[in-house]
């Protein structure tokens, strides 16, 4: 064993940080320190180019598609300085979902059709998997894409697609073999612009829509949008979430948030003394810290393949609820911190354009609109309770 | 002991279910929230014309005399429908600071109150304020010939953009406490910043410049004040209280229902005793919160302050924690819709955020307890 950063990592480090010094304003920083949903998708689009420019867009795509070579130790350091630096967090759909699956599964023209623009930031994803009847039960979904020549012909609904409404392109899950239960489902690339897409804004808890309904009215999508062979998406999803096996542990963010939440009990005030000085608000905000810490030593024996105990397979699902339980601990403790001031509702424009004064400090706005937003970080993704399902098999045989 | 509800109770609940049931649909709360106000003067209307603003008014002013438990019964089940109202600011919180005020100002109001005429809430927080029960108190009152100048900045006012009176809090230099004072919205020197909070309410900063007030708009002197404005706040605490467990009951119920009839593997989710322990655990965390209510309910006129504040401290911390898991899990077993605007389940959470938040969160009234010991088990 070898638990220290090797001195390269550490200059590394100290690389991205000054890239990030140099490349971020004041404004974009305040943006994305506010943590809304959806952020601000200029900036992802800008900040996405700025990094092309250096090659570093892509750290989850191969070397030879654009892809930055980085171990995993070295992208965790990436993200991390990112985050913290509050560079505009880039949309995963494209560049960490279908950018991968493209690149393994894609035909030819399809890595060069869709790749530079991925890694440009001009082309954004959104990710049709969820329906109205088929949330947890994926399998079950119902949309078809029925083959008419050299073009399928796409019926059905989505729901919840995260960004949906801006973005440009869409990969889903489509039934081409309507004969199967559960097999004859394939994925699809659909641009979202054809006629026959209807796009509804789902307005959220916290006031703001970023999932999006999308009705697919006998949409005529290319032959050759079609991902491999037929009835073969399983197989692809499957790729895809090993890949993102560590992101729902939400490490980066986590790091954030207890950076957020020490700025504002240093300026909070509790019996009067800051409240960061509070013995019962310590105890807190120190278990929370712990427990992170914790988390990130998880999320690097998952990095680096460490051996383990229990079926490596479950690990995921391990990061996925520990890691959401802690977004919901986190956000909680950060309003908590604010006390009233908590109350006021900030919309994401709100939160960007905020007269701040000293009854509305800088450190408001976005905090309760993240707390409320992130009670679905238990529900999206393989929700806590599918994920408790899962452990059981994969390491019980339960 | 008897925890039946009285024909009159009885009564007043059946009143309010059928109301909320009728005429408070989620789509009519979230244009209220939309509003100016932040609440809906229809509702507001049919407030006064049941009796229900003067429910706990005294006789002299139109009221009905009735209790706490009384309010917290009619609130219940407003909670259950999302009903957000002035209801206990004005007619429950500021009632209560000018009935035990001997003003002669007071008493006129207080008939106005009944009627909803009058909606008066209380300015009392300022910058950087935790709590009701411990602010500090910043803001000026001097005196002057014939009266009172008040100065200083109020925020989290609750209706303050809609209220047409404030009980402010102000203290005098030289004096040790704070006075409370009423003053009309209107008065000169008064600015108002509205502002939506989360649960679609309204609140403002109220800004108060030099506003002169008569003598008689000192409500309480600050020998009394803090004293009488801690009950005022016991009586805003239990009752809003009642109020998220009206709120809980509704999410039991939204959420089994959604369970049976929403299905995933081909079966109901109520089938997968996951779901059903959870839906338990809900029910055993209500109970609780229902349990700790009454115990606040039996405490609220008791004479010893130090029981009085137990069972009310006590009573905030754990409704409100039985709440957040309650609500919490609510969302959470009804998926994405779980987490929208478009359905109740939401709503509800971020009303019981808002109860969290006012009058000292938690930490603050578990703090409060410990400071009081329990009374150690008597031999019988
Ligand atoms: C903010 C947000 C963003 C999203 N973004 C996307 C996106 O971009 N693309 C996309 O395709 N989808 C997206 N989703 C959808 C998400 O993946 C689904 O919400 C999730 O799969 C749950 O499905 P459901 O909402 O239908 O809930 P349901 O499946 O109906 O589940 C309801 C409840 O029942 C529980 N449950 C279900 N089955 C079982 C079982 N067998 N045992 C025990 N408990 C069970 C669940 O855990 C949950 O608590 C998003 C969702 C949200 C909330």
């Amino acid at each position: 064993m070898d638990l220290q950063l090797s001195p390269d990592d550490l200059a590394f480090r100290d690389e991205v940080r000054a890239f990030l010094r140099e490349n971020l304003t004041p404004e974009v920083v305040y943006r994305s320190h506010t943590e809304v949903h959806p952020p601000n998708e200029e900036d992802r689009r800008w900040w996405n180019s700025v990094l092309n420019r250096k090659g570093w867009a892509a750290p989850s795509l191969p070397v030879e598609y654009g892809g930055t070579g980085w171990s995993p130790i070295r992208r965790g350091i990436f993200e991390r300085e990112c985050r913290l630096a509050g560079a505009p967090e880039l949309r995963w759909q494209g560049l960490r979902l279908i950018g991968p699956v493209i690149c393994e599964f894609g035909s030819e023209d399809q890595k060069k059709r869709y790749i530079p623009p991925i890694l440009e930031g001009t082309e954004q994803w959104a990710q049709g998997f969820s329906e109205p009847g088929a949330g947890s039960d994926l399998a079950s979904l119902k949309s078809t894409a029925i083959l008419d020549g050299d073009k399928y012909i796409v019926n059905g609904q989505k729901i919840w697609t995260t960004e949906a409404g801006y973005s440009e392109l869409g990969f889903f899950l489509v039934r081409t073999d309507t004969t199967s239960k559960h097999g004859g489902i394939s994925m699809i690339i659909i641009d979202m612009s054809s006629p026959g897409i209807t796009v509804r804004p789902i307005e959220m808890i916290n006031g703001d829509p970023s999932t999006f309904e999308v009705f697919l009215d006998n949409v005529e999508v290319p032959r050759e949008n079609l991902i491999g062979e037929p009835g073969t998406a399983w197989q692809q999803t499957k790729f895809l979430l090993a890949n993102e096996r560590t992101s729902s542990a939400d490490i980066d963010k986590a790091y954030g948030d207890l950076r957020r939440i020490r700025a504002i009990a240093r300026r909070e005030h509790k019996n009067g003394r800051p409240l960061i000085e509070d013995p019962g608000f310590r105890q807190r905000l120190t278990q929370l810290e712990l427990e992170v810490e914790a988390l990130e030593w998880s999320v690097l024996r998952v990095l680096c393949n460490a051996p383990s105990h229990h079926p490596s397979a479950a690990s995921a699902s391990v990061l996925k609820i520990k890691g959401s339980d802690l977004q919901h601990k986190l956000t909680k403790l950060a309003t908590d911190a604010l006390g009233p001031r908590a109350l006021r509702l900030y919309t994401r424009e709100q939160a960007f354009n905020a007269q701040i004064s000293a009854l509305w400090p800088g450190y408001v706005p976005g905090v309760t609109h993240d707390m409320l937003y992130m009670r679905a970080c238990s529900i999206y993704g393989g929700s806590r309770e599918i994920q408790k399902n899962i452990i059981a098999k994969i390491a019980f045989a339960m | 002991m008897d925890f039946a509800l009285t024909d009159e109770q009885k009564m007043l609940a059946d009143g309010a279910a059928r109301y909320v049931r009728e005429r408070c649909d989620l789509e009519s709360r979230r244009k209220a929230a939309a509003s100016e106000d932040g609440f809906s003067r229809r509702h507001w209307r049919h407030f006064a014309d049941q009796g229900w603003l003067a429910l706990t008014l005294p006789e002299a002013a139109g009221g009905l005399e009735m209790t706490v438990e009384d309010m917290s019964i009619l609130v219940e089940e407003l909670g259950r429908g999302l009903v957000c109202e002035p209801l206990v600011d004005s007619a429950v919180t500021c009632a209560h600071l000018l009935s035990a005020s001997g003003s002669e100002a007071a008493r006129a109001i207080l008939a106005d109150i009944a009627t909803g005429e009058a909606i008066v809430t209380l300015a009392h927080l300022e910058e950087g304020d935790h709590s009701e029960y411990d602010a500090p108190v910043a803001s000026r009152a001097e005196r002057i010939d014939d009266g009172w100048t008040l100065s200083g900045t109020k925020t989290c006012v609750f209706y303050g953009a809609s209220a047409t009176h404030f009980v402010v809090s102000a203290r005098n230099n030289g004096d040790d406490g704070y006075g409370l004072f009423l003053v009309a919205a209107d008065a000169d020197g008064i600015r108002r910043e509205g502002y939506s909070l989360i649960d679609g309410t309204r609140a403002a900063d109220v800004h108060f410049d030099n506003v002169r007030v008569p003598a008689s708009a000192l409500l309480h002197e600050p020998a009394t004040a803090a004293t009488v404005l801690e009950s005022a706040l016991d009586r805003a605490v239990v009752i809003f209280g009642a109020g998220v467990v009206g709120s809980m009951e509704a999410v039991l119920e939204l959420t089994s229902e959604y369970l049976k009839t929403r299905e995933q593997y081909g079966k109901p989710l109520a089938s997968f005793q996951a779901l059903k322990h959870r839906m338990s655990e809900m029910l055993v965390e209500t109970e609780q919160a229902r349990s700790a209510l009454y115990s606040a309910l039996a405490a609220i006129d008791s004479d010893d302050g130090q029981r009085r504040r137990r069972a009310i401290s006590g009573a905030k911390a754990l409704i409100a924690q039985s709440g957040h898991f309650v609500i919490g899990e609510g969302i959470q077993l009804h998926g994405g819709i779980g987490v929208t605007e478009e359905y109740a389940v939401g709503h509800h959470f971020k009303a019981l955020i808002v109860y969290d938040k006012r009058f000292g969160d938690s930490d603050f009234h578990i703090e409060r307890c410990g400071q009081i010991p329990a009374e150690e088990p008597q031999a019988p």
